[in-house]
């Protein structure tokens, strides 16, 4: 056996673990890159940061810039939306990265106009303690003018004494310049508007030839409501970038900080308006992990997700919901023949009324099937008598199968089991052919082998249904379609499975236990 | 269960998987499974190549050949209607006698011509074929039971199934009617099945419902050491269908005929698996030993290789 089968296994083990290893490195793919979720109804978090800006008009042309945030490392950012009213919108690339600009020839009373982003933080994403960034140059000291130099020169001296590397010198001198009675700090305190505070935080640092900069975002939690962004402090020690509260000089960046913006700037700029003002909002939206995806792939259309069933129209993709079950229906129905070796009427019959249980629940649906099947088979007994011919005999039994089941509508309706309505899902051209094929049996091989097949065809209709319905198949054959080439795979490797079956192992149980 | 998987395993017994995916698929041409489906094909290849068949009364093509029904079963006594698409015995209606007008089956049942006519119907509807095409009913002679084997037949003819490889009989078996199989010599219509040495032409053990038997359970005799007649011609003619068809592997079914000896009755390019059990012989090791060895040309010489080797 083994010589003339394992010459022509080679190539089908290869080609099992070519489509195998394809499939596996597609939905890799997916879940790594487009963050498609293995599991089915994972709810995860979207968070919707609003930008709200309010302004009152000047009865003349107005113009908004409004610096809108780049992409972050682990941030993905699913959506984006602009509220405009009756402002002309353009986006622009600036220096800093994008910007939106609304303009309006002329401008009069209140305006409020919003930009929301949605963004979907990766594992991790919430609690960086390193944000990535570009290496700066070592920054130049910076011309203080007095009496500021002296109390910065002093302040630098006693933190440097106290540390041992950039991040805890900055440490200790931010927390020096939290300590508002140190008469050096007064004097520096006293030197800016305290808006200006984190920029002279960075100013002071580059006195000690330390890179920083200002950074500002916003905190996703629910309570970031109706606030300013938060401004912070990024310190460089020569590797990587580290956030510092530039008030209380705590290390860190701001809890669950999404950064908008790098630098001290203004993210509003206007012109031909009064009372500019931004506030942001953040709140947590959460979907499905799947509706997710969904949303994710609208934005990236890149070419492979144009490939994904969520391109499809809503009732297309119900449709594919249940079609893409169907081979998993029939890796069932193969493996229950061939290596288990189960007898039943028609080869996917199983399958199909599997697919029928699934919308009228197990239960339902086998009571059903076996009442229809019977009454059927009772008519077909009594029609056998008036020796109709097959084709005729089989339009006949069409239409006692569609009756019975309006009959058993009809009844349960009047008695109130709503499932009983299900009967109409059942395929009644296999419930037809079933009733023939059994009544066949019956006739030619006895009650018996009957009841063995009705047995195996309801065995491999249960089994089916548990696949089919099971949340996490459903799930996956969706969002992964791709999964069907190891559906191919296995079928292609029990197309030529040589073992026993386990009704053989039955069926030669006593094998040659006569001869020792 | 593993046990007796196990024990399988060292009976080299082979399953239905591996003879699908192994044998059949492997050594028998799509193009000659028509040859062997329709057994009118099979007739007259066999009549052609001078192999001894059941002489055929008429065939059944149309609804409208049964209105001539009668005239082809005027002046039979007995005779058996088949589908010439069937399989495992299915839609076989033996009549072996006439009372009045009224045709008896063996189990005593009469039937009027219109029934025999209304089973011919579901025949050409192809109730019984393969693959549900309409079919033909072919009426033919029913052969009647050797005088050795009619203590072991219940109300029927036994017939002899040879498992046939590359032209070399393989294992063969005897099928046994009961009061079970109607009549009929299929196994798993209720026939008993008996191994015969290819060697010796000499039964070894029954199996009925794949169950182990050593007595006919209508009857009660003895069912080993019958001595087969025409032991050597049936296994040449079940070695001529090689040549016949082109089948790697196939089951020619024999009926010995007490007037006119073996004839072939059909052949199969599936041939079932309960013929390991009947001999208490696993397959594969033969059949892999056959892979590995050069065969005659000769159905003859094929025969007493057979004969030496599956003694």
């Amino acid at each position: 056996m083994a010589r003339s089968s394992s010459r022509g296994k080679l190539p089908l083990v290869t080609l099992v673990a070519i489509l195998c290893a394809l499939s596996l490195l597609i939905v890799w793919f997916k879940v790594d890159y487009l963050h498609l979720p293995l599991k089915p109804q994972e709810n995860s978090e979207l968070w919707t940061i609003e930008a709200r800006i309010e302004f009152s008009g000047r009865r003349g042309p107005a113009s908004i810039g409004f610096q809108l945030p780049n992409e972050v490392s682990l941030f993905t950012r699913v959506d984006e939306s602009f509220v405009s009213r009756s402002f002309g919108l353009t986006l622009n690339s600036i220096p800093e990265g994008r910007e939106a600009r609304w303009t309006l020839r002329r401008s009069e009373g209140d305006h409020a106009l919003f930009y929301r982003l949605k963004v979907y933080p990766q594992e991790g994403a919430l609690e960086q303690t390193f944000l990535p960034g570009d290496s700066p140059e070592f920054p130049e000291i910076p011309p203080y003018p007095e009496p500021l130099a002296s109390a910065i020169a002093d302040l630098l001296n006693e933190a440097r004494e106290e540390s041992a590397d950039i991040f805890s010198f900055a440490a200790q001198l931010l927390s020096r310049l939290a300590n508002r009675n140190d008469e050096n700090v007064k004097v520096i305190r006293d030197a800016r508007p305290s808006n200006e505070w984190p920029q002279l935080v960075t100013e002071i640092l580059a006195g000690a030839r330390i890179p920083s900069r200002v950074i500002q975002g916003v905190s996703l939690q629910d309570d970031f409501i109706d606030r300013p962004l938060l401004s912070w402090v990024e310190v460089y020690n020569g590797q990587r970038w580290r956030g510092f509260d530039p008030n209380s000089g705590q290390m860190g960046y701001p809890p669950k900080f999404y950064p908008w913006t790098r630098g001290a700037h203004k993210v509003l700029t206007a012109s031909g308006v009064r009372n500019l003002q931004v506030s942001y909002s953040v709140s947590r939206v959460s979907v499905s992990q799947e509706l997710l995806a969904q949303q994710l792939e609208e934005r990236l259309s890149t070419g492979l997700m144009n490939f994904t069933l969520y391109s499809l129209p809503i009732p297309t993709q119900e449709v594919y919901k249940v079609l893409l079950l169907v081979p998993l229906g029939a890796l069932v129905v193969a493996f229950m023949r061939v290596v288990v070796g189960l007898p039943t009427f028609g080869t996917f019959t199983p399958i199909l009324i599997a697919l029928a249980f699934r919308e009228t629940q197990l239960g339902w649906g086998l009571l059903l099937f076996l009442v229809i099947v019977i009454i059927g088979w009772g008519v077909r007994s009594l029609l056998e008598n008036l020796r109709l011919l097959l084709v005729p005999r089989l339009a006949c039994m069409l239409l006692v199968v569609i009756g019975l089941m309006l009959a058993l509508s009809l009844l349960s309706q009047r008695l109130g089991f709503v499932q009983g309505l299900s009967i109409a899902l059942f395929p009644m051209v296999i419930l037809t052919m079933t009733i023939e094929r059994m009544a066949i049996v019956w006739e030619e091989l006895g009650a018996g082998e009957t009841f063995k097949q009705t047995i195996g065809t309801l065995l491999v209709a249960i089994s089916g249904y548990y696949v089919m319905n099971h949340q996490l198949m459903v799930h996956l054959l969706f969002n992964f379609p791709e999964l069907l080439l190891v559906i191919l795979a296995i079928c292609l490797a029990l197309g030529s499975y040589t073992g026993y079956r386990v009704s053989e192992l039955l069926r030669f149980k006593d094998f040659n236990r006569m001869k020792p | 269960m593993f046990r007796t998987w196990w024990n399988l395993r060292k009976q080299k017994v082979l399953g239905i998987n591996a003879r699908n995916h192994l044998y059949v698929m492997q050594y028998n041409p799509r193009s000659a499974y028509p040859l062997v489906d329709d057994k009118l094909k099979t007739k007259q290849l066999a009549l052609m190549a001078n192999i001894a068949v059941p002489e055929l009364f008429g065939v059944m093509r149309t609804p409208h050949d049964l209105v001539a029904l009668d005239k082809v079963l005027e002046g039979r006594r007995d005779f058996v209607i088949k589908p010439a698409h069937g399989s495992g015995g299915e839609g076989v209606l033996v009549i072996d006698g006439t009372r009045r007008d009224l045709y008896v089956k063996p189990d005593g049942r009469a039937l009027s011509l219109d029934e025999i006519r209304y089973h011919c119907t579901n025949i050409l509807s192809g109730i019984y074929s393969l693959a549900g095409h309409t079919d033909q009913a072919m009426i033919e002679y029913r052969a009647k039971v050797d005088s050795v084997l009619g203590p072991v037949s219940y109300r029927g003819v036994p017939d002899v199934r040879i498992l046939v490889f590359k032209g070399v009989p393989v294992l063969a078996m005897i099928r046994l009617p009961t009061r079970d199989s109607d009549g009929k010599a299929n196994l798993h219509q209720g026939a008993v099945g008996v191994g015969v040495s290819i060697g010796s032409g000499l039964t070894t053990h029954g199996v009925w419902h794949n169950q182990v038997v050593s007595e006919h359970p209508d009857f009660g005799t003895h069912l080993h050491e019958i001595n087969i007649p025409h032991w050597e011609n049936m296994l040449l003619l079940g070695a001529r269908c090689f040549e016949l068809t082109g089948l790697g592997y196939m089951g020619v079914d024999i009926v010995l005929d007490a007037e006119l000896g073996p004839l072939i009755l059909e052949i199969n390019a599936r041939p079932g698996l309960a013929i390991q059990i009947a001999n208490q012989q696993g397959l594969h090791g033969r059949l892999n030993y056959l892979e590995n060895t050069g065969i005659p040309d000769n159905a003859e010489e094929r025969v007493a290789l057979s004969r030496k080797l599956f003694f």
